[in-house]
């Protein structure tokens, strides 16, 4: 067994949960907002990328501009529909809004792409980087730097920028700031949209490592959950660190223990981790 | 939304009693005056069984305000239950019923335990989090089943003291979904007014009173949350004997949107409103289906519009609209 390659693995997974979990992150630490839809809209991205690519013939980077768009769109129109329980702070309803919400997004996508299962065609998916025993491919590597960049331009947005504490200030009291001048409606709106911008990136950005079906939603995004929660509920920096670790531990359980569990496992160590830490791993 | 439905006045009891009465014989015979084809009979005993199956998670969503996605573990539950030990030992009914049930208390009390200083959408992460690993290993382990499932249950036995009674057909197995489901409602029933009932809700409406009265959320959001399985797992329970299969689709998360939405759509701690719900939707589905990917969008948007807009349900609708005119 390849430690090193397990490594590799590891990185290479944990960074694409890293950044399919960025927008989920971002949504609920800095807007306290949930959104059980998020695995359907990362289905829905990697199929809007894929339409793109194949069906409209459009440049890889072009198809990826297209997802974001259509992606951020729907998040609108979700947000929009959603502003009442939103602006009450009702969690519970929103929590089965969304889930309802990516039901209807998953059966739709289903009525529109069909049942077949799709291979989305990145361009550096299949160029790969031989190092000796070792491989990854290009896709991984700009899934990596993307992950990165990101979390970095994020978390300067937030923590250093005046928008950053208006979003966190919303996030604190909707009323509140709002006697303050703040529109709390546009920036829940806003932080909202972004979520589903940048699951779309993310589904063209990882998707092209796997077939897309459009059942995908409940299963394939599950590790985001555990990123989430693992990271501290919202922790940007936290979130990054979980979502490598997260890669790292799959790929060794997988290859070292059974592959068929791996997601159990993964499980397993989020409930042992909540008795210890029910607020998750950044927490003091 | 958080009008608590007042007791109905007690001063005419007989007439109460009466009408229950009624209500129970109509809705025995309601397969047969529907045409009593064993289309009819399929139909509801299904609803019965799904109903059933609704309440269990009712009672976390209506009494604690918390979403527990890992309901459809206790309907698993019930489901191997019955198809494991009926089909390799050859066990009857009762010896499955009361598996299910010492399973399902047994796993809600870990899974309780777990949870129990998680609230809101982390407890539900966790509990979706605990059905995807059972889905996990219900899919790979072979002793339960693996990824075919079990195949060939027997029909339901349930031996009585001088009879022996057995579910074979359709319109066998309605008088035991029936029964069930009546016992479900009286176990409602009971659980509203008893003081577990009435304090679950005191701490979700006001966590201030009722912590300076001395309660302690914790352990009467364990004792809702334990008591809540079984309910569900004798639903999946009797499900397993209607199919005469069982597999991972058990936690298909179909079940899931179908016990939130049938909860929500009549109207949130309403005794009658799981019930109606369930029938609602389910004869949507049987009788007026559009095809599997149309009924998700149904189910899906039903769930979505009905807390956008009627976040009290039909009852709230109807409310409003008497109120009005």
């Amino acid at each position: 067994m390849n430690v090193a390659q397990q490594i590799i693995n590891g990185i290479v997974l944990g960074s694409g949960y890293a950044c399919i979990a960025l927008g989920w992150t971002i949504l609920l630490g800095v807007a306290r907002l949930v959104n059980f839809a998020h695995g359907q809209l990362y289905m829905l991205g990697a199929f809007v990328t894929w339409y793109a690519t194949t069906r409209l013939g459009l440049p890889y980077p072009l198809a990826i501009l297209v997802a974001i768009v259509v992606l951020g769109a729907i998040g609108l129109l979700m947000q929009g529909a959603m502003m009442r329980l939103v602006m009450t702070q009702n969690l519970t309803s929103l929590m089965i809004v969304t889930l309802g919400l990516g039901y209807v997004l998953q059966g739709g996508s289903a009525l529109i792409f069909g049942g077949n299962p799709q291979t989305l065609p990145g361009t550096l998916a299949r160029a790969k980087v031989d190092l000796g025993p070792l491989w990854f491919t290009w896709q991984d590597v700009l899934v990596l730097v993307v992950t990165l960049l990101l979390y970095g331009a994020v978390w300067l947005f937030t923590q250093r920028t005046r928008f950053g504490s208006v979003i966190r200030a919303v996030a604190e009291d909707p009323k509140l700031s709002e006697l303050f001048g703040i529109n709390a409606k546009f920036v829940y709106l806003g932080v909202f949209v972004f979520e589903c911008a940048a699951v779309a990136l993310g589904a063209a950005l990882v998707a092209p490592r796997s077939p897309i079906l459009t059942s995908m939603g409940f299963n394939e995004v599950i590790m985001t959950f555990v990123v989430v929660v693992l990271g501290g509920i919202g922790s940007i920096g936290g979130a990054l660190a979980a979502g490598l670790g997260l890669g790292l531990f799959t790929a060794f359980f997988g290859a070292f223990v059974a592959p068929a569990y791996t997601t159990a496992a993964a499980f397993a160590l989020l409930l042992a981790l909540l008795v210890i830490r029910p607020a998750g791993l950044a927490t003091k | 939304m958080t009008a608590i439905e007042s007791p109905r006045p007690a001063s005419i009891p007989f007439l109460r009693c009466a009408a229950v009465a009624a209500l129970v014989v109509i809705g025995f015979f309601l397969p047969r005056l529907l045409g009593g084809t064993s289309v009819a009979y399929s139909t509801l005993t299904t609803i019965a069984i799904f109903a059933v199956m609704c309440y269990g998670a009712d009672i976390v969503l209506s009494y604690l305000g918390e979403v527990s996605l890992g309901h459809t573990v206790f309907w698993a539950i019930g489901g191997y239950a019955a198809a494991n030990l009926s089909v390799k030992y050859g066990l009857n009914g009762w010896v499955t019923a009361a598996a299910t049930i010492a399973l399902c208390l047994a796993a809600a009390a870990f899974l309780g335990a777990v949870t129990l200083r998680t609230r809101e959408f982390v407890f539900s992460l966790v509990t979706y989090a605990a059905a995807v690993v059972a889905y996990e290993i219900a899919f790979n382990w072979d002793a339960v089943g693996g990824s075919d499932g079990i195949v060939g249950i027997p029909p339901l036995k349930l031996p009585m003291l001088v009879t022996n009674f057995s579910g074979a057909m359709q319109e066998d197995l309605w008088p035991i979904a029936f029964i069930l489901l009546l016992l479900t409602l009286a176990f409602i029933a009971r659980f509203r007014r008893s003081r577990l009932g009435t304090t679950a809700l005191m701490v979700q409406m006001n966590p201030a009173l009722s912590a300076s009265l001395g309660v302690d959320p914790r352990r009467i959001r364990l004792a809702v949350f334990v008591i809540s399985a079984p309910i569900t797992g004798l639903g999946g329970w009797l499900y397993a004997y209607q199919r005469a299969y069982v597999g991972p689709d058990m936690f298909e998360s179909y079940f899931l949107v179908m016990m939130l939405t049938a909860i929500v759509l009549v109207g949130r701690r309403i005794l009658l409103g799981p019930l109606i719900g369930t029938a609602l939707l389910i004869a949507q589905q049987n009788l007026l289906s559009l095809g599997g990917d149309w009924n998700k969008i149904v189910l899906g948007s039903v769930l979505a519009l009905v807390l956008i807009f009627w976040p009290a349900g039909l009852v709230g609708l109807y409310r409003r609209i008497t109120r009005k005119t």
